[in-house]
């Protein structure tokens, strides 16, 4: 299985250390080794034979809204916020960290918080559908650390279940398929299963093809 | 009228530098990400009602923002900014690809490069620009002023704290952004936006007083720096579209000329 689809998902709320206020509020949080929530054992990265494709990410997201006159609502949607604010929501957003360099940064060239969860909703649903896709999608190559870092700005969103989760999508190549990802970026054609699956069609023809009657 | 169609031609330099090191420094080139997905999101939301923050702030309150004045998303002053206004450097192509608003309170995004804005009625007189309920933000909001309809609230009142709230409608996407909007290297954009009804700062009062609003407008494009830069600016008098798609197209177009070049016995000259 030298090509693999994965996913990861972390919510604030899981594992031996659930987010407070006070540990996620403006804070950028790695999801994987952030201390906060379901984390993993160690730093994201690729071997020396893996090529990852970071396909996706997304965050729990943000309603903004106009008050009537009447309402003190204190949730809208499934998401929380304080009954004198007129947003609801975590106000979340993810950024991708490859080795030491943050991915999305503002017009202005200096790095933000990433991609908002409003715009790039997890979960999705008819009330909240994403208005941004990762595309071009972004590569790790052999030997790079990687990372992805969820950071909300809301302390009315609430720290329980559901209320703080980013969600990444990504493919695993592995071993020769990885060599195949490099060679792919090399021709500067972009790295999919598809285009790695032809690589290889495109190899066995080349393999299969008759010699020429010289030998040359 | 004829289109001339411009081979690609050999940009050796970048070829060595970018595509074929021969040291075989490779993953260090290709550190430099030259060709990103990118977003930017404004919100009405800042530490105090009438200002501005360098990007989101903890717990923010909503900002006045007043009706029918165009306001810059970097660098109005109102809400999240950032701290200089949007520009592509020499070595800089960028291609804006969706712009969306909160479609409450008639808000409208227009995109201005340097003094032009895009958007133009039929009568080339200025206008607020793709409206909010063209091209909702989130995808899926609610579309009145009126935006919370009170559920039942713990207690059956209709006014207490701590209610349930039903939603109403959920506005999709009418537009679309194409062609893109580009931006050439030196160039500088912003995006304006502008509502037809005054948006209230502060917080909401238990008395019902004051409507507060929260909005925010998006934005995503693809930034091309560096080499995809130019090979933006030829796709561009080839009169071929830039995408990502397209500029990979042209580094393989110039991968296979240089291929076919080795391969000749003087070298392709």
């Amino acid at each position: 299985m030298a090509m693999r689809s994965q996913v990861y998902e972390w919510d604030g709320a899981r594992g031996p250390t659930p987010g407070t206020t006070g540990t996620m509020l403006g804070r950028s949080l790695s999801i994987f080794i952030g201390g906060v929530g379901n984390n993993i054992t160690m730093p994201a990265s690729t071997t020396a034979t893996q090529f990852v494709v970071i396909e996706e990410i997304a965050a729990t997201p943000t309603y903004f809204g106009i008050k009537s006159t009447l309402t003190l609502a204190t949730s809208v949607r499934g998401l929380n916020g304080a009954s004198t604010n007129s947003y609801f929501g975590p106000l979340a957003y993810a950024q991708i960290v490859i080795n030491t360099t943050e991915y999305f940064q503002d017009p202005d060239n200096v790095s933000n918080y990433g991609v908002p969860g409003a715009a790039s909703p997890y979960p999705r649903s008819v009330n909240f559908q994403p208005s941004f896709s990762l595309h071009p999608t972004v590569y790790v190559l052999p030997g790079q650390t990687w990372d992805v870092r969820y950071t909300t700005f809301s302390s009315n969103a609430g720290v329980a279940l559901g209320d703080n989760q980013c969600f990444t999508k990504y493919t695993l190549y592995d071993g020769p398929d990885s060599l195949i990802a490099n060679k792919l970026l090399e021709m500067g054609i972009t790295v999919n299963p598809g285009n790695v699956d032809w690589y290889k069609r495109s190899l066995l023809s080349a393999a299969s093809a008759p010699a020429p009657t010289n030998g040359a | 009228m004829f289109w001339t169609f411009d081979f690609p031609q050999r940009l050796s330099s970048i070829k060595k530098k970018y595509i074929n090191n021969p040291k075989g420094n490779k993953k260090m080139e290709m550190k430099k990400m030259a060709m990103r997905s990118q977003v930017y999101e404004w919100t009405n939301l800042a530490p105090t009602s009438t200002g501005s923050n360098i990007r989101q702030s903890n717990d923010p309150i909503s900002v006045t923002v007043d009706a029918e004045k165009a306001l810059d998303i970097f660098i109005g002053g109102k809400g999240t900014n950032i701290t200089q206004p949007a520009s592509t450097t020499a070595t800089q192509f960028v291609v804006i690809e969706d712009i969306a608003a909160s479609p409450q309170s008639g808000g409208a995004l227009n995109v201005r490069i340097n003094t032009t804005d895009y958007f133009q009625n039929p009568d080339v007189t200025q206008q607020a620009g793709v409206p909010g309920l063209a091209s909702p933000y989130p995808r899926g909001t609610t579309s009145g002023g009126e935006t919370f309809t009170l559920g039942e609230g713990a207690t059956g009142a209709t006014n207490n704290g701590g209610s349930n709230v039903i939603a109403g409608d959920n506005v999709l996407p009418s537009f679309s952004l194409t062609p893109e909007v580009y931006v050439l290297p030196g160039q500088t954009w912003s995006v304006l936006y502008t509502c037809t009804a005054t948006i209230n700062g502060g917080v909401t009062l238990a008395n019902g007083t004051i409507n507060v609003g929260a909005v925010a407008a998006f934005v995503k494009y693809t930034l091309y720096d560096g080499p995809d830069s130019l090979i933006a600016n030829k796709l561009l008098e080839m009169g071929i579209t830039v995408n990502p798609s397209n500029v990979d197209w042209y580094k393989r177009s110039l991968l296979e000329q240089q291929s076919r070049a080795m391969a000749t016995p003087n070298g392709g000259a």
